[in-house]
């Protein structure tokens, strides 16, 4: 080991046969060996999970920024945080989405919306209860960021005729018309007939822990919903605003607010009687719930690696002056400290690494059961592995080394006595 | 690193492979000062056959270990094979170790998971032998000392006659010049040791090893050519 530079084939080589002396060490010693692999495998399976679900909650908000857009906010009628008593959740109107059109800067699209819920859907004799059917004004796909997989948008005539037509959902198309196209045909919404003009493309996105999927939707003119089902015309439910740039939505966001606190009157101290949601506040919504898992999860991966580590550093101290003859004796015939460290950290390193590799699948089995349970969204990515594998790493060096030192520093004559702690 | 295949160079027979110049080591243990040994100046030459005897802690063991180099005096020079070894690193040390000198020990100190085969290997893994090469010698050597059927057994199945004959083996797997036993017959009965011994005088007379034999035995000692008597941590007669 001695300048081994000078000789990299004989470092190798040596260094090579310490690796089969620590292969044939572990054998000897199975039951301890498999202790620090079970421990190390605890930890690294904490890790494995932590990091897939940090890594599927992070997919699953860029799904649902990207759903909702970064452009764009809605905004709902009443304070849907606070509630107040007695709060009128019908505040917005027509006059407020005229105004925010014309007068608030940047945004280029305003939709208002309203929705029923729980309305039958019939075509033929099939049947298929949706839990939404929304009304909405012109360009609501487009709007929406949802593009079309066959048809057309809901066009501004549309709107301005209250036609019978429709948007329809995959799920519901699925339901109703199976592999066919449900474009031209006319179905029957509640008892309204109406043709289907567009067809949405499959989103697959469930929102915040329901198992309703957004898919299972019907979208008509706002118009024809409000006169059709007999809803108030003044008020709407919602109105989604899309801006130029995404960069000020914050300013966007005050702008929008300070517009319709001016629209609705209310003085400074009175409360908005309308909610403003961004990507941002979505998020903040949906990831409230497994955040705390989460941070549970990073904590006991972090102690289990930690007490993985212990484990190790505590059975190899025992191994070392378990086997201090045989350390004394391989000095003697002519092993360098350095040879004799390696070989320590080579086996403190086949144990991790071992433990990493169980610990992973225990991680993926232990994750599988957990999104399986619906507690988590988990994506597993080769970034999984090579955490592992540098935890591995890290607790064999960190963990390893002062045993190995102490090994490689004990005195031949002494070792051989079998003292000189 | 040229220094070293001096030092492990053949000597001539006859030519000194040791010079001690006035060695002595002394312990410091709890502020007082033992002296284990002082003083001892002593010549062995390449091909010789000596016992090392002395009653216990007379500094017999520090000796053997100083010439091992398992141990570095304290005071005074130790010349193996002409060059100084004062002037070596630890790990120069443990190289001269593993090329120059093969050691038998009281207990064997056999690694007790490994073979016999593996056991006689181990010094040959810090060496520059290549792996073939040294699989072979071990082989040959199992033979010479009556054990090839024995190869896979482990220490634990063996008896102390056949380990120490495994541990004799060992020493001889690097092809070392002198071979160093510290009590070699200790733990085994008069019919092995002889065996023993007689193995080490075979290395001695046929292979031209020198021999040294650190024994409070005296049929253990009536083996060698040459007895250094130690007394009192110096050399009484040699």
């Amino acid at each position: 080991m001695t300048a081994a530079w000078r000789n990299p084939s004989r470092a190798l080589r040596t260094l090579w046969r310490i690796q089969r002396m620590a292969v044939l060490a572990l054998c000897a010693h199975k039951a301890r060996s498999l202790f620090v692999v079970a421990a190390v495998a605890m930890g690294v399976a904490a890790l494995t999970v932590i990091v897939a679900s940090v890594d599927g909650a992070r997919r699953k908000a860029l799904e649902i920024v990207e759903f909702f857009g970064p452009d764009a906010v809605m905004v709902l009628g009443g304070d849907i945080e606070n509630r107040p008593v007695g709060q009128r959740v019908y505040t917005l109107t027509w006059a407020d989405a005229r105004a925010v059109a014309r007068s608030l800067p940047g945004a280029y699209a305003v939709l208002p919306m309203r929705s029923i819920r729980n309305i039958t859907l019939r075509y033929g004799n099939q049947n298929h209860e949706s839990p939404v059917v929304v009304g909405a004004t012109e360009n609501y796909a487009s709007t929406w960021n949802w593009p079309l997989a066959e048809g057309r948008d809901l066009s501004e005539e549309d709107v301005a005729h209250g036609a019978k037509v429709a948007l329809i959902g995959d799920e519901p198309a699925r339901q109703l018309f199976g592999d066919a196209s449900p474009l031209g045909r006319t179905i029957l919404v509640k008892n309204l007939p109406v043709q289907i003009v567009g067809r949405l493309a499959y989103r697959g996105l469930s929102g915040g822990g329901s198992d309703v999927t957004i898919d299972d939707r019907i979208i008509m003119p706002i118009t024809t919903l409000t006169q059709r089902f007999n809803l108030d015309r003044k008020y709407f439910r919602g109105l989604r605003v899309k801006f130029h740039d995404p960069d000020l939505i914050d300013v966007h966001k005050d702008n929008l607010r300070a517009l319709l606190r001016h629209l609705h009157k209310l003085g400074p101290t009175e409360p908005d009687d309308f909610t403003i949601l961004s990507a941002s506040e979505i998020l903040k919504f949906l990831t409230a719930f497994t955040g705390g898992l989460v941070a549970f999860l990073g904590v006991t991966a972090g102690v289990a690696i930690v007490v993985g580590g212990f484990v190790l550093a505590n059975l190899m101290f025992l191994s070392v002056s378990e086997r201090k003859t045989e350390i004394g004796l391989r000095k003697a015939v002519g092993a360098s400290g350095a040879a004799i460290a390696a070989q320590f950290l080579s086996e403190a390193l086949y144990l991790t690494v071992a433990g990493a590799f169980c610990g992973v699948g225990l991680g993926v089995a232990l994750g599988e059961s957990l999104s399986r349970l619906g507690l988590l969204q988990l994506r597993l990515s080769p970034k999984v592995f090579v955490l592992s594998l540098v935890a591995a790493l890290s607790i064999a060096l960190v963990f390893g080394l002062k045993p190995a030192r102490k090994a490689a520093a004990m005195d031949p004559i002494e070792a051989l006595r079998g003292g000189g702690d | 690193m040229t220094a070293h295949k001096e030092a492990a160079g053949r000597p001539a027979p006859g030519q000194a492979l040791i010079e001690l110049a006035d060695v002595g080591r002394t312990y410091v243990m709890a502020e007082t000062t033992h002296a284990v040994l002082a003083g001892v100046t002593l010549s062995i030459a390449a091909g010789e056959f000596a016992a090392v005897m002395g009653p216990s802690g007379s500094g017999k063991s520090t000796l053997l270990h100083i010439l091992g180099l398992l141990d570095r005096p304290t005071s005074g020079s130790y010349r193996l094979a002409g060059r100084d070894t004062g002037e070596l690193s630890d790990d120069d040390l443990s190289r001269l170790r593993n090329r120059a000198i093969g050691f038998v020990f009281q207990s064997f100190y056999l690694v007790p998971y490994a073979t016999a085969l593996d056991n006689v290997l181990l010094p040959g893994l810090y060496s520059d032998m290549p792996g073939s090469v040294l699989r072979r010698r071990g082989e040959e050597l199992l033979a010479q000392v009556g054990l090839t059927a024995q190869a896979g057994h482990k220490p634990s199945q063996l008896s102390g006659g056949q380990q120490q004959r495994v541990a004799l083996a060992r020493a001889l797997i690097n092809d070392p010049d002198l071979i160093l036993a510290d009590e070699p017959t200790g733990q085994l009965d008069s019919a092995t040791s002889a065996e023993i011994m007689g193995l080490l005088a075979t290395v001695n007379r046929e292979a031209g090893k020198t021999v040294i034999v650190v024994t409070h035995d005296q049929s253990t000692a009536a083996y060698a050519r040459r007895q250094i008597l130690v007394h009192d941590g110096r050399v009484a007669k040699s």
